[in-house]
Parts: C-alpha cells; structure tokens; sequence
C-alpha cells in the first residue's frame, strides 16, 4: 500500500506492507533510527512519537493508521545543532544513562509541554509513567523535566556550551 | 601523597560527552546499523519446557519467497563447535551444548532452528513453516522438582541427575569444630530464605549484526560488555574445523602458529602467576576429560582450530551504543553464536535483534536462589559462627563465560560482609532446570547481603535486643582495620562499612523511631523501617579473585589504557572497557583532563572495538571501571604528560619542573601568554623522533598497566521507610536514604545516578518484578504487561549521603554501579518486616507483591 505521511516537516511517500508500524517506517524507509524499539507492545514508551500534535505509541500504529499524518520525532527537536530546552535539561540534569529510551521520554515530554506548559510536579510524573527507564530511577529525568517547566522559554537562550 | 594538581574536573558533576548523540537521536544502538545486502534473522523456539525433538522440517520454510537459508540444530552442529565447560571447578558437571537444540529442547524459548531471509518479517513468516514432532517430559520447573530424582535429567551424563554442583568450604576450623561452636553456642538461629526469579532487562534487548567483508572475514556489531571475550569466545566456537584440517592448516602456515603463539606467550609473560594459579583448575580439566573423552576430542578441535585460525579469519567486534545491560551482555548468546555461524557460512550479512518476548524468555535470567542460614549468637549478640546452605537454579543452559558456581562462589566470599565472627561453613548446589540460562545480575551475589541483613533483624528479635545493637556489636570497627574477612580478603583501612552504618541510623533517627511507629499504629497505620549494610569489591583487594576461584584474577590481568596525543593536539583514550550507560566517556575524559591540563572537550575515549582497543578479558562489569580504567588513566596521563613536558621544555628553553598545563597550553608557571599549544607540541615531537607506539595521526602514544594497586571496597547502608495498606496489601516508600563511601567521586551526578538506578531495580525485585513459571515449567511473564518494571509512580525519591574516607592512595576511586541494587531488597523487605512484625509476620521470601502481603496479613489466603 501506498503511505503519505510528514515527518519532522518534510513529506514522504512510501510503498509498504500494510503490516508494517510506523516505527518500521520511520527507522528503515524515512531513514530516522532515533525512535527505538524497546518492547514492540506498547509498554515501554520507548518508540514514542508525536503524531497530529499528540503522542503516540509507534510500535503500536500501523502503515494504514498513519496516511496523511504529521510526525514529529527526537530528531526535530534540535534545530541547527542548538539542543531543544528539553535536550537541554536532560544533559544539565544527567537525566539518562544508556539513553535508549530517552527519545521516548523527550518526546512524551514535548507533547505535554506543548498540550501544558506549566504541568505540576504530579502531573509531570503521571504524564511520564508511560515511558519505562532501567537506568535511572527517574528521579533525573523528573528533575530535567521540572526544571525546563520552571525556565519556561528563555531556556532556548541559555549558553549552549 | 596525591599531587597537587587543581581537581577542576574530578569532583565536578560534568555534563556528559556521550549526551551530545545520544540525547539527539544520533546514537548507534545495534539495530541502527545498516550494511548493505544485510539480511536478517528470525529463531523458532521451543514452546516446550522440555521436549524431544523427533523430527524437524523446513522444507516449506526453505520455499517461501524471500528466505535465504534456514539452519536447524544438526546442521549447526557441523559448523560450529560446541559450547565446553571452562570452569574446571572440582564438584561441577558441565555440559556441551550447540547453539541451536537438535535433539532436546530445554526451556520456552529453546531455539530449534534459524531463518535468514531478506527482511525479519519474511523471516518470522517462514519460522511459522517450521515442522516440529515435540515429544514432551516432564519438566523440573523449581528447585524442588530439580532434587527429585524421579524428574528426568536435562543432561543425562551428569552423575548427580539435575544437581550440577556442589561444594562446602569451611573456614576458621574444621566441619566437626563449627558443629561443635554451635552447640556450644546460647542460641542458634536458623532461617530459610527464598529469592524469587527475575531478569536483568535493559530497554535494549540483545542483539547483532554480522558484517562480511568481502574477503570473507567478519566485524561483529555486537552490544557485549566484554569486546575481546566475546571476539575470541566466537573465534573459539566458529567455524568449526575438523582436527585433521586444522593440523593440516598449522602445518603449511606455521608462521601464522608462530604468531599465535608468540601472541600466547606475551600473555603469560604479562600474567606470570597464570599456571601455578590455575594448577587446580588445570588438574580438574584433566580429570574431566579423563571421565567424558567427547569433551576432551571437542575442546581440542575448538584448540587447535583457533590455533588454525589467521587473524583475518577471527572476527573481530566493534560494540556499538549499548542500550543497558546490567549483565545480561556479558554472555556470548547461542543466537549469536548461530548468527555469526552462519553469516560466515552463507557469506552473507546478517542482523538479528530479539524482541521484548525473546528477551524475556532467553535474554538472561537471575536471583532464584534460597539459602538456608543458621547464625550461632551468645545472649548479648555476639556472633560466634555462620554456617550456610545455598542451592541456584541456573536454568537450563550454563551461562557463559560466568556460571552459576561463580555466583555462589562469590556469595560464599561475600556473605561474611563487614562483620566479624570466628567460624564459617558454606554448602553451595548448582540445579538444572527448564527455564531460561541464569546470568550475572547487577550484584550478582547480593543475596549475601539479603540473607544477613534480614538474619540481623531476626536475630535481634529473637534475642530482644536492638537491631542496631546486634549490627554494632559484630561490625569491623575502623581501630581494627587493616584485617580480613572470614573467607580471606582483606579489609584496608579505608573500609568504612560501621561509619556508614552509624550515620545512616543517626540520619534516619532510629532513636526515635519505636514512638513514631507507635504514634501511626495507634492512628491504624502500619509503618516500618528498615536498614542493611553492604560492602562490595569494586575492585576488591588485589587477591580478592582468588578467593573466589583460584586462578580468576590472574585471568583478568591488569587493566590496560593506551592515551596518544594526536597532531592537532587533541588526546585520545583507548580502553577495553565496554560502556553502556555508565558515562565512561565523560569520567575519564575528566580523570585525564586534570592529569594533563586540558579542557574536557580535546578527549575523547574509545572503546568497543577490537581493531583499536587494548586487550581485556572483563570489559565493563563488576563495579571496576573507575578504580581499575581511573587508575590506568592516571597512570598513562602522568607519563604521557611527562613526554610532553621534555618536548616543550626544550621549545620554550625551561626547566621542565618549572612547566605547567593549563587549558592545553604548556607554559612557565605564571607566564601563560609565552606558552606552547599541544599541537605544537606534537609537530616538535614529530619532528624529533618518530614514536614507533604512535598510529597515523598521532605523535606520542604512551601504555600503561594498572593492577589495582590496594584495591577497596565500596560501602553503604540504606534505609528504608515503608507504609502498608492492610486493606489492599500496597507497600509505598515515603522515604529513602542511602550513604555511602565509594572513595574520591569523579561525577557526583553520575555516581548518584548509578546509585538511584540500583536502588530502583532492587525496588522492582521485591515489590514488582517476578518470572514467573507454572510447576509445569510455562512461563507466564513473556510481555511488560506481566513483567512490572517499575515506572516513575513507583520509584521514590532517593536522599544520598556522601562519605569520602581520607586516603594517601592516588585515584581513591571505587565502583558504585551494582551496589544500590545489592542493599536494597534488604532495606525495603527489612522494612516491611517491622512493619507487620507486630501482626506475627516473618519475611523469608523476596517477592512481595499487594497479593503476597494481603496473604500474609491473613487477610486471603
């Protein structure tokens, strides 16, 4: 089957097997390997992405759901090399360790800053308990996450060194 | 005495080198990697815990459109060599095995057959064509079953039918002394405890891509912990070559055994006590071959054969960003093995990465353990003797390179922990059974620590006196120190196991505690607190290896590191360790920065990759990186800063004692603008003398040995706060501390995050995580719906305490990476104990569940 989708702003048009999510479309045809896969049922939050402004499970989507959507991923969120505020607190913040989910949490973070810029502590750790780390404990991912909510935008304005 | 170079970096928590990829996207996890025609495989495994395979046909799947190649168990068995017992300890039966089953299967998840097809969904299509006539048995599903001879064998040539080892060492006197010690003794306290089976789970399952060359040699993108173990652990196994062609082969090249050779002697010469070290081991080995002469003629093709082998047939390994491990990637897995088999076979590349199910079922279990512990006390607390019984359920195919009778080993060594006491006997027992293989786990011998720690508490109990009291009265005071455990290794003087201890019970105000307790139970609460002290090896004392197995630390050598400085004046780091989460590219770069006086940013670290890095046998594992790789470090820096120095000296026409470095400029002490960049630097030494250490690109590289130097521990007691729900058995953690001591911090944060991760997943292990499998050997936890990996609901906030013993030593540094999982089953267990102990309640068990806690409430059944 035939798929039109945009992602990170630019439009694709992919021949594919209608079995096929938009995971497997975004890393093998779009070229995009920064969405991992980390349990392929929906669990773990790891292939997190944003789809029509909300986010979204891409392991779980599949070819046929996502024809005429708008994708965002990890990709997008750095412009020019200058780290999103997000990528920002998290390396401020040690937020990650091996990192393998982090472009989950960074996305389901993007989408609820963008729903709600000024999510309580509580809400924070509600909206991220989709999204499963190994490493850390959380308590790092949580703090980087408050922190970019505390700077609002003038973190974009922050040395970047 | 440390020299006084300005720590700017060491201590600092520095914002990580390896965030500038991995945080964009642009890390390089196995799966990301694409190299052109790769195909890509897909396994059949077994849905029986325990089978016979009748027969096996793939014709159909060997039709289907797409499909390349599909290998069963017999036909793996003619291109690789089997996997052969390497342990060699006295009391242990070790089967061989092939990478694929052909004739038995051994757990849910056994792989029977490989499919190569062009993509992994073609491959699975095909894997569904597979025909396989199972004959079911019966199969040994708990330890229980695994000692009751009439349940078959999984290996049918082992002498003690699913009992694969045993072993009793006792220590301070005999066995019939320590008998009489206990009779001796006011009071005995015995105590069976049970710990529950769960798995490692990194957010990245295993994985590997097999990249053929066109000269028909391979590079293995392959996320293992130990690059070098797992390059020569496949050399060793694929391909297979008959005795005759490699003997054949030896005998036209024999430069290419010269080599060998001379590479074989350099290695001994660099670990001298090797052979008398493992003369027991060696002896063992004999002895095995002796009783089972299909080892003997296997383990001298797979020998010879990789005698055989030109370096251009050996694979070598390039690791890519690893998504976690927490020593489930130290094995080389039977999928591998098969994948690399038959790459090389079909000359073909190859990716196979598991899915979640797959890692779930195979990617590396641990913890089921029970111990049954009997403490010998005199009414006041004082204890006189331990003695320990231990079985393992290590699953159905031996870990490889680490087995179960290391684990135990390891336990037996560390049972003792900071405490003293005369006399000590330890039984420890190895099963088979049909579940997936037990591998290291993150303090892979923690149940020490849980076992004695919740002892201390029931002891206390069952004595009426203080749990503080009990610890304080039997824990190494720092006026005795140096000294040794028990079971040998030795206690430096920076061990501070008491003063943690100590600080945590004042932090934690347990004086106060029995009024709190009070105060929620009259409102109807029930509270607990609990506590446990641990100290671990990381790296341990120089000999603390061999206590463990005699000949394993002359095994892993010294640690290597190799620094150059390159042309444009940049330094380059090069490590057999294997990162994967634990921000080696950012503490190392900081160990160095200091030593040489260079900004972070002109470092980098390399690792991973066999064709570039020293050789190592450990990789990253055990808690040793920053005092092993930190200490290598130093080393190098300080001789690669003294090349250097003698270089600029002469440029700048000083004495070299009156140089410094600062921000990558050599100058006079106080005259910085008349200085010399290290680029220039490198052009003069180039100039001069060409550095035959040095590669392309660089100007000097220098190489340095660590061994350790004293070694030490690492310490810590935690504490836990707990409250239960009596109505619907929930346990919440409205608190936690941790203190510890892990010698001078390289990263605060990173040391910290370590530690807050370690506790989270010994949260998990009581309170969420179970494999489960029913009594017929079926698993029932094969997705993250059954799995709990706990999310940020669950996992609390974590207090750390910092307690940095004074030492003279240079790179004071010592491993935290596994000990917040070691105390804290302890802690929380510890705590829930004291919460319900007023209602009868005695935890023995590690899993504890809302339904298990409802169960021992009495409130079901």
């Amino acid at each position: 089957m035939k798929v039109e989708l945009t992602v990170n702003g630019t439009a694709h048009s992919l021949e594919t097997e209608p079995r096929r999510t938009l995971a497997e479309l975004l890393r093998e045809d779009v070229g995009l390997t920064g969405t991992h896969l980390g349990c392929e049922h929906g669990v773990c939050g790891a292939c997190t992405v944003i789809v029509d402004g909300t986010s979204a499970r891409a392991c779980l989507l599949l070819a046929g759901q996502v024809d005429g959507a708008h994708v965002e991923t990890i990709e997008s969120l750095a412009v020019d090399g200058r780290f999103h505020p997000i990528q920002e607190a998290m390396r401020d913040h040690h937020g990650f360790q091996c990192a393998f989910c982090a472009p989950g949490f960074m996305m389901t973070t993007k989408a609820m800053l963008d729903a709600n810029p000024s999510p309580t502590p509580d809400e924070i750790r509600e909206e991220l308990s989709g999204n499963l780390c190994r490493c850390t404990g959380y308590a790092s991912i949580l703090a980087a996450v408050e922190a970019v909510v505390a700077g609002g935008t003038t973190s974009k304005e922050k040395d970047h060194a | 005495m440390r020299e006084a170079i300005a720590g700017r970096f060491v201590g600092s928590s520095v914002r990580r080198v390896e965030d500038a990829r991995l945080l964009t996207g642009n890390g390089r996890f196995v799966d990301d990697i694409v190299v052109p025609g790769m195909l890509h495989a897909a396994f059949l495994r077994s849905p029986y815990p325990h089978a016979d395979i009748r027969r096996i046909d793939v014709a159909a799947a060997r039709r289907l459109a797409g499909v390349t190649a599909v290998y069963t168990g017999a036909e793996i068995a003619e291109i690789t060599n089997p996997y052969i017992g390497m342990l060699n300890m006295p009391g242990l039966y070790e089967p061989s095995f092939f990478s694929l089953s052909a004739d038995r299967v051994r757990y849910v998840g056994d792989p029977v057959a490989i499919v190569v097809a062009a993509s992994r969904r073609v491959a699975e299509d095909a894997c569904g064509l597979i025909d396989v006539d199972y004959s079911p048995l019966p199969a040994v599903a708990t330890i229980g079953q695994a000692l009751d001879p009439s349940r078959p064998a999984l290996w049918p040539k082992a002498p003690h039918g699913n009992v694969l080892h045993t072993a009793s060492d006792s220590y301070g006197a005999d066995e019939g002394t320590i008998d009489g010690v206990f009779a001796d003794a006011d009071r005995v306290v015995t105590q069976r405890f049970r710990q529950h089976r769960i798995a490692n789970q990194p957010m990245e399952t295993r994985g590997l891509v097999v990249e053929m060359s066109p000269d028909g040699n391979a590079v293995l993108h392959a996320p293992t912990q130990s690059a070098h173990a797992y390059k020569w652990l496949m050399a060793l196994l694929v391909p297979k070559r008959r005795l005759r062609d490699s003997a054949r082969k030896i005998a036209r090249d024999r430069e290419q055994l010269k080599r060998f050779m001379k590479g074989a002697k350099e290695f001994m010469a660099a670990n001298p006590n090797i052979a008398e070290a493992n003369k027991q081991t060696t002896a063992q080995m004999m002895k095995n071959m002796v009783r089972d002469p299909r080892q003997a003629v296997a383990l001298q093709r797979s020998m010879v054969g990789l005698m055989s082998k030109n370096a251009d047939e050996r694979p070598e390994v390039a690791a890519p960003d690893i998504g976690g491990a927490f020593g489930s990637k130290t094995a080389v897995s039977r999928e591998d093995i098969t994948v690399y088999a038959v790459a090389r076979a079909i000359g073909r590349s190859i990716k196979f990465v598991e899915d979640r199910t797959e890692n779930l079922m195979g990617g590396g279990h641990g913890r089921e353990e029970q111990v049954e512990l009997s403490f010998a006390l005199r009414n006041d607390g004082t204890l006189l003797g331990v003695k320990a019984a231990m079985t393992i359920d290590a699953g159905a195919y031996p870990g490889v390179p680490i087995g179960s009778p290391m684990i135990t080993a390891m336990v037996k060594v560390m049972l003792p922990g900071p405490y003293r006491f005369p006399v000590f006997k330890f039984d420890a027992r190895s099963v088979a059974s049909n579940k997936g293989t037990y591998v290291p786990y993150r303090g892979p011998w923690a149940v020490e620590a849980w076992v004695r720690e919740r002892m201390w508490d029931i002891c206390a109990d069952e004595l009426g006196i203080g749990r503080d009291e009990i610890r304080l009265k039997n824990i190494v005071d720092p006026s005795e120190l140096p000294t040794t455990m028990r079971t040998g290794p030795k206690l430096d003087v920076r061990m501070s196991a008491k003063r943690t201890l100590t600080d945590a019970l004042a932090i934690a105000d347990l004086a106060g505690w029995p009024r709190q307790q009070e105060a929620a139970r009259a409102s109807g609460r029930l509270v607990g607190l609990g506590f446990a002290t641990y100290i671990e090896a990381a790296p341990g004392p120089p000999d603390y290896f061999d206590h463990v197995m005699p000949g394993f630390g002359s095994m892993i050598g010294r640690e290597p590191a190799q620094m150059a400085l390159n042309d444009d004046g940049t330094i380059t780091i090069f490590s057999q360790q294997v990162p994967h989460g634990q921000s080696h590219e950012t503490t190392f770069a900081q160990v160095a920065a200091d030593q040489l006086g260079v900004p972070i940013e002109s470092i980098r670290f390399v690792w991973g990759d066999t064709r570039v890095t020293p050789f190592g046998l450990l990789g990253t594992g055990g808690s040793r990186a920053a005092a092993m790789t930190g200490g290598a470090v130093t080393i190098s820096s300080k001789e690669l800063r003294g090349r250097i120095l003698d270089v600029a000296a002469d440029m700048l026409e000083a004495a070299r004692e009156d140089l410094q470095i600062t921000d990558g400029n050599v100058h006079v002490a106080g005259v910085p603008a008349m200085g010399v960049g290290l680029d220039a630097v490198a052009a003069e030494a180039k100039r001069r003398h060409a550095d035959p250490a040095a590669k392309p690109g660089e100007a000097m590289r220098v190489s340095a040995f660590f061994d350790g130097g004293e070694g030490g521990w690492s310490q810590a007691t935690h504490v836990c706060w707990v409250e239960v729900d009596a109505d619907t058995g929930m346990v919440t953690i409205p608190r936690y501390v941790v203190v510890e001591d892990c010698g001078e911090l390289i990263n605060p944060a990173i040391v910290e995050g370590q530690v807050r991760g370690g506790v989270a997943q010994g949260i998990g292990q009581v309170l969420y995580e179970r494999l489960t499998y029913d009594d017929g050997g079926n698993m029932k936890a094969a997705t993250y719906m059954d799995y709990l990996i706990p999310t940020c609901m669950e996992i609390p906030a974590i207090e750390i305490h910092h307690i940095e013993t004074p030492s003279d030593i240079e790179a004071n540094y010592r491993g935290v990476g596994e000990g917040g999982m070691i105390a804290a089953p302890a802690a929380l267990t510890n705590a829930i104990e004291d919460a319900l102990r007023h209602r009868g309640v005695r935890i023995t068990e590690s899993y504890l569940p809302p339904s298990r806690i409802l169960e021992l409430l009495g409130t079901i059944s």
